[in-house]
């Protein structure tokens, strides 16, 4: 492409300017078919998650403990994917564990963009003391690891009774990952902070008088966003990964509510007893999903970041 | 250089006191909400009070700040420092000293980061720069799908399968074909053997090492694709160097800043895939310890092994920066 | 090769790589050498868990300590593999006096410990007094306090638990070394299955040096048993070498001993079995099937049935259904012990039905519980006439962290939902122990118990309370505790036992707790071992029978 080799940023236009690195960017996602699998395949969860019942009519609750371990009878049968090792559905189990899931790495996701975008924009613009603390906190808390801090945090609420329904049974798990999955961001607006502070524009907007919060949110801010925006796909299949593994050690999501971390944990004991279906099912779930938005990330990274684009 | 390092230095420091005493208030409300552990010493048995308390005292734990909640407990803390600054790092729950534990753990866990660290900067740099430097084609989107899909799989489903599916019958195969004395039957294990360490450790590190790989081969690739891209290459290029030298002396060597940048962060995230590896495979390391004393509410194990992991960490991302200078021309330190 | 050769010139990002092959390198050669020996010693591959944290006898009370103390102490007495009979081992004799108050120890002679002191009274008398010491900490203190002089020995602690004055007195009033080898015991009140406890670990002698410096023999055992401790590396191995001036005869063929330390419980070594590394293992659930349908190794199986029981409590401290009989008969025929066993633990647990072992110690029978059978119709016929389930509540069911007890919790309460349509969420409590010892559930919670000594007393003595609301269930009966008084003074162990047995009617009846499930032991072993037996009342393999041919 050929602003490739002008090292000098675009300047954003005003307001009506986002249309146009967008419609470029969505117009380079279109023409490439991985993106379009992906991305369909992501849309197929999310039905999924939204409409549980589309794919199955058996509860997932329901779990005869004499019928366990039936392996998979194809469509048409009581339960086309068998039942596990509690005797319930495979295939209800996965159908309503995709909410939970999903929810936990959009929630997580969500709320450390916010509180990573916040603290980097104040700490890149503002420097001084409100930096210092921003980037000693980054520091303390990428030195303490990341399951060494949930399991401590999620010991200290493990009596607190917060309900079932789908948004409180994710609620700790999310907390935690919340408390230690801000920083990245933080880093990376912090930087483009940096570099966007001194643009021209920005100094310009400044001499004319400009708020502090308007050149935040009007100048600074959509300079940043790109890189922290090619980092959200890669990210909630991060969160989904470490949903699975708190599952794998017993602090995340709390049974009998059910996620594909859950699943896929309980089924692993079961690959050489038998029954490998109730191990591959989420397994495949988890892996396709994961894949889907990695694929995604990697497209939105090359549409937004024109440099490494040929 | 030397007044950077030592800034540098001085606020590690500080990081560090501020992680411990993060880690001293998260572990004493622990004790606080969740009650004493020396309750769990008497497990299913009905212990009088009079016992408790003694127990307590053998914990250490028998400050009244315990009981109350809320009480940030700042006099053992301080205390504690002050073992720490002379060198002693006090004793887990049962009197066995830190020092001894990390003694008998650590190594067993650095040779695990060893093998996972050699595993990614091999397969990062070899597929990163293959992958980037014919861009585009079958090989490139091979290894992009390929590392991807690793890095899906969740590692424990990885280590499980192996372990019990795999190992056995390469472990039996590796016996009859090169003999009981030979090297591959100890590679194949299916458990850690503390006789034969390295041997039995490398399938677990390359298997974790495996898992984390994907970050390091997109990072590569993406270094060297802007390194291609860059001026000096261009320069580099029309002043009719040859394509070896271009791409060995100027994309790899660019490339490889970030790269060193990455092992530094995923120090810390390795130690989670450590907790993982080390319960799986059952090798005795930090990981496993640290876990094993958060569960415990073992104050004492936690603070002690996580203020040297702590250090470790810092000392890591100090020599990063370094590294970084000296790597990349353009990054100077005042 | 390009890519090599850049590794070479990009020096710094290599450093780590470097550095560590070459280690690798430097780690591997030396050891290559010294391994296999034909002639070398026998040794028997064994496992036990990571978390042993001690090996002195008073302070030792899990099924790893207790299984290793097993062979580096003789016990005043040991129980017969077969009936769990106690016959005298160290001791000469144990003699009461005529209303069970009194006994008389006699010490065989010439024993010693592995470091030369004597085995004589004083080395019990020491033992037991260091361990009575409640000023000590030690876990097995409690078990003194049948013998006069326990209570002054205790601190005293004021209202908030701190201790406020040490315990007055350093030695039991009521130890008695008559002679050299005799020692005579005194207690609170009689006990007529005195002699059955003392084969226990915490009654174990030890030497004068051991208390001299208590940290290191806890570390380094100096026993008086066949094997003494070479060298633990704590966390992951532990080795004994057979002791050699050994003076008794219960001693096996074998040389050495070499236990491995799992991390993750007793299934973990099953791969290690298999590549022929472990002499004794069990497979993890998923894998019995597999390994029973293998002809070659299940020639190589025992089994037994185990005698420690999980079992079901609830809050009686708090308000709830739970404090109405008929709602915990309810739960209690709700739950499908047979189809939950035979799925999760294909078959490995026998489903309970009483709350003293059947078979296993004296006074152990089947049937006691008469509500434990999975009956759906009677289960909902109870849950009417205890008035129901408030609607909107969940049943909250407690339990650690354990993940085959989370997989088995949640098949009991799948059962329960399923009968009675009581909607349930597990708790699952890393500090389990604490919070059930401080009252903090509310509802029903997963309790286990673990016998110390073959009698029945052992499995119902904890349910004295002393006073209502008091205990794990906050349950309290006083014809029940009465009944243990009454059982304590009899005359002999067999009236003792059958009053036990009267108390265990009563549990019966008030049904403070459900027993779900037995433990089941059974382990396979390598083609080089013979005569394998499990103790029938630890079910752990029985290392001094157990013969070993040279491979």
């Amino acid at each position: 492409m050929s602003d490739a080799a002008t090292p000098t940023p675009t300047v954003p236009r005003g307001s009506g300017a986002s249309s146009s690195p967008v419609a470029d960017a969505w117009r380079t996602l279109r023409r490439r078919p991985d993106t379009i699998a992906a991305a369909a395949v992501l849309v197929f969860f999310a039905v999924m998650a939204a409409f549980p019942r589309l794919f199955t009519d058996t509860s997932p609750r329901s779990c005869p403990i004499r019928e366990a371990r039936t392996a998979p009878q194809g469509w048409g049968g009581e339960h086309p994917l068998g039942t596990d090792a509690l005797g319930c559905d495979v295939l209800a189990t996965m159908v309503h564990g995709v909410r939970p899931s999903l929810l936990l790495a959009i929630v997580v996701v969500g709320v450390s963009l916010v509180i990573g975008v916040t603290l980097g924009l104040l700490a890149g613009y503002y420097l001084g003391w409100v930096d210092y603390l921003v980037s000693r906190t980054v520091e303390v808390f990428l030195v303490i690891p990341l399951l060494l801090a949930a399991l401590l945090v999620l010991s200290l609420f493990k009596g607190v009774d917060l309900g079932a329904g789908t948004f409180d049974v994710i609620l700790l798990p999310a907390v935690v990952l919340i408390l230690f999955g801000w920083m990245p961001y933080a880093r990376y607006v912090r930087a483009a902070t940096l570099e966007a502070k001194n643009l021209d524009y920005v100094t310009a907007a400044r001499s004319l008088g400009a708020s502090d919060l308007r050149i935040m949110g009007r100048h600074v801010l959509p300079n940043a966003i790109g890189t922290v925006t090619a980092l959200l796909p890669t990210s909630v299949a991060g969160v989904i990964s470490a949903e699975a593994v708190l599952s794998f050690l017993g602090i995340g999501v709390r049974p009998p509510a059910t996620s594909w971390g859950i699943q896929i944990e309980q089924g692993s004991q079961w690959v050489l007893g038998g029954s490998p279906h109730v191990l591959l099912a989420p397994l495949i779930c988890l892996v396709a999903t994961v894949l889907a938005l990695v694929v995604l990330g990697d497209a939105l990274r090359d549409a937004l970041d024109p440099r490494l684009s040929s | 250089m030397g007044r950077y390092i030592f800034r540098r230095v001085l606020q590690a420091v500080g990081t560090l006191l501020l992680v411990m005493l993060l880690l001293h208030l998260l572990t004493t409300v622990a004790i606080q909400l969740n009650g004493n552990p020396a309750q769990a010493f008497f497990g299913d048995k009905v212990a009088s009070p009079a016992q408790i308390a003694v127990v307590e005292q053998r914990f250490n734990l028998d400050d009244p700040c315990f009981d109350q909640v809320g009480n940030p407990c700042l006099g053992p803390f301080v205390e504690r420092l002050g073992q720490y600054a002379q060198g002693d790092f006090g004793t887990n729950l049962r009197g066995r000293e830190v020092s001894d534990i990390v003694a008998t753990a650590a190594p067993n866990t650095l040779r695990l980061f060893c093998v996972v660290l050699v595993t990614w900067l091999a397969l990062g740099m070899v597929l990163g720069s293959v992958a980037a430097r014919w861009r585009g084609s079958p090989g490139d989107h091979g290894i992009r799908l390929t590392s991807v899909l690793i890095d899906a799989f969740p590692v424990f489903v990885l280590l499980i399968v192996y372990r019990y599916v795999v190992a056995v019958p390469l472990s039996r195969w590796a016996e009859e074909t090169f003999g009981e004395d030979s090297w591959p039957p100890y590679w194949f294990k299916p458990s850690f053997d503390p006789e034969h360490p390295w041997a039995t450790v490398l399938v677990p590190g390359i298997l974790l090492g495996l898992a984390g790989s994907a970050a390091f081969i997109r990072l590569v690739r993406a270094g060297q694709l802007e390194s291609y891209q860059g001026d000096h290459v261009r320069t580099a290029r029309s002043k009719g160097l040859g394509e070896r030298h271009v791409v060995v002396h100027h994309v790899v060597r660019n490339s490889s800043v970030p790269v060193v940048t990455a092992v530094g962060l995923t120090f810390t995230e390795a130690l989670g895939g450590a907790v993982i590896t080390e319960g799986l495979m059952n090798i005795y390391g930090m990981g496993g310890v640290l876990w094993g004393a958060v569960r415990d509410d073992d104050v004492g194990l936690v603070l002690g092994i996580v203020t040297l992991l702590a250090a470790v960490t810092v000392v890591v991302m100090i020599v990063v920066d370094i590294a970084y200078a000296l790597l990349d021309p353009r990054i100077r330190y005042e | 090769m390009t890519h090599a050769r850049a590794g070479r010139r990009a020096p710094l990002a290599t450093v780590a790589a470097c550095a560590a092959v070459a280690l690798a390198l430097a780690g591997c050669t030396p050891s290559q050498t010294a391994d296999d020996d034909a002639e070398g010693p026998v040794t028997l591959e064994t496992w036990i868990s990571q978390d042993m944290e001690t090996l002195f006898p008073g302070d030792a009370g899990a099924y790893d300590n207790i299984s290793v103390l097993d062979v580096v102490y003789d016990g005043l007495v040991r129980y017969d593999p077969e009936t769990t009979e106690p016959y005298n081992y160290v001791a000469e004799s144990i003699e009461p006096n005529d209303d069970n108050t009194v006994w008389t120890i006699k010490i065989k002679p010439d024993l010693t410990f592995q470091n030369g002191e004597p085995v004589d009274a004083e080395a019990f008398a020491r033992a037991w007094n260091y361990t009575a010491d409640g000023d000590n900490g030690l876990y097995s203190g409690y078990f003194f306090s049948i013998i006069q002089g326990y209570d002054e020995m205790q601190p005293e602690t004021d209202d908030d638990g701190e201790i406020v004055k040490e315990g007055a007195a350093d030695e039991l009033s009521g130890l008695n070394v008559v002679d050299p080898l005799t020692l005579e015991v005194t207690l609170n009140s009689p006990f007529a299955g005195f002699a059955t406890m003392l084969g226990y670990t915490g009654f174990f002698p030890v030497a004068q040096e051991c208390l001299d410096d208590v940290e290191k023999c806890a570390l380094e055992p100096i026993g008086n048993g066949p094997f003494r401790v070479t060298e633990w590396s704590q966390g992951q191995e532990l080795t004994a070498e057979r002791w050699a001036d050994y003076p008794l005869d219960e001693t096996p063929e074998y040389d050495t001993i070499h236990w491995t330390e799992y991390a993750t419980g007793e299934t973990a070594g099953w791969a290690d079995f298999k590549t022929g590394d472990l002499d004794l293992s069990f497979p993890p659930t998923a894998e019995v099937e597999a390994a029973k349908n293998d002809p070659e190794l299940a020639e190589r199986y025992i089994e037994r049935p185990g005698a420690a029981l999980t079992y079901l409590g609830f809050s009686g401290y708090t308000e709830g259904p739970w404090n109405d009989k008929e709602f915990r008969k309810a739960i209690s025929m709700a739950i499908d012990r047979e189809g939950i066993i035979g799925s999760l633990g294909s078959g490995q647990a026998t489903p309970a039905d009483s709350w003293v072992v059947p078979g296993g110690v004296p006074g152990g029978e089947a049937g006691t519980c008469e509500w434990c059978v999975f009956d759906p119709e009677a289960a909902k016929a109870a849950l009417e006439k205890a008035g129901g389930w408030p609607e909107g509540e969940k049943l909250q069911i407690s339990l650690g962290d354990d993940e085959a007890e989370v997989e088995y919790f949640t098949a009991i309460g799948n059962s329960i939902e399923e009968v009675l349509g009581i909607p349930y969420e597990l708790n699952i409590d890393p500090d389990y122990f604490t919070t059930r010892a401080e009252q903090g559930y509310d509802g029903m919670f997963r309790n286990n118990w673990f016998p110390d000594y073959p009698l029945n007393e052992n499995y119902l003595s904890f349910y004295a309370s002393g006073e209502p609301g008091a205990g794990h269930w906050g349950w309290y009966s006083e014809e029940f505790e009465d009944k243990l008084d009454e059982a304590a003074r009899a005359g002999s162990l067999d009236e003792s036992v059958a009053l036990y047995q009267e108390a265990e009617a009563i549990l019966a009846e008030e049904f403070p707790t459900i027993p779900f499930r037995w433990s089941f032991s059974a382990t396979y072993y390598s083609e080089r071992l013979d005569n394998v037996i499990l103790n029938p009342f630890s079910g752990a393999p029985i290392l001094r029978e157990i013969e070993v041919s040279a491979s």
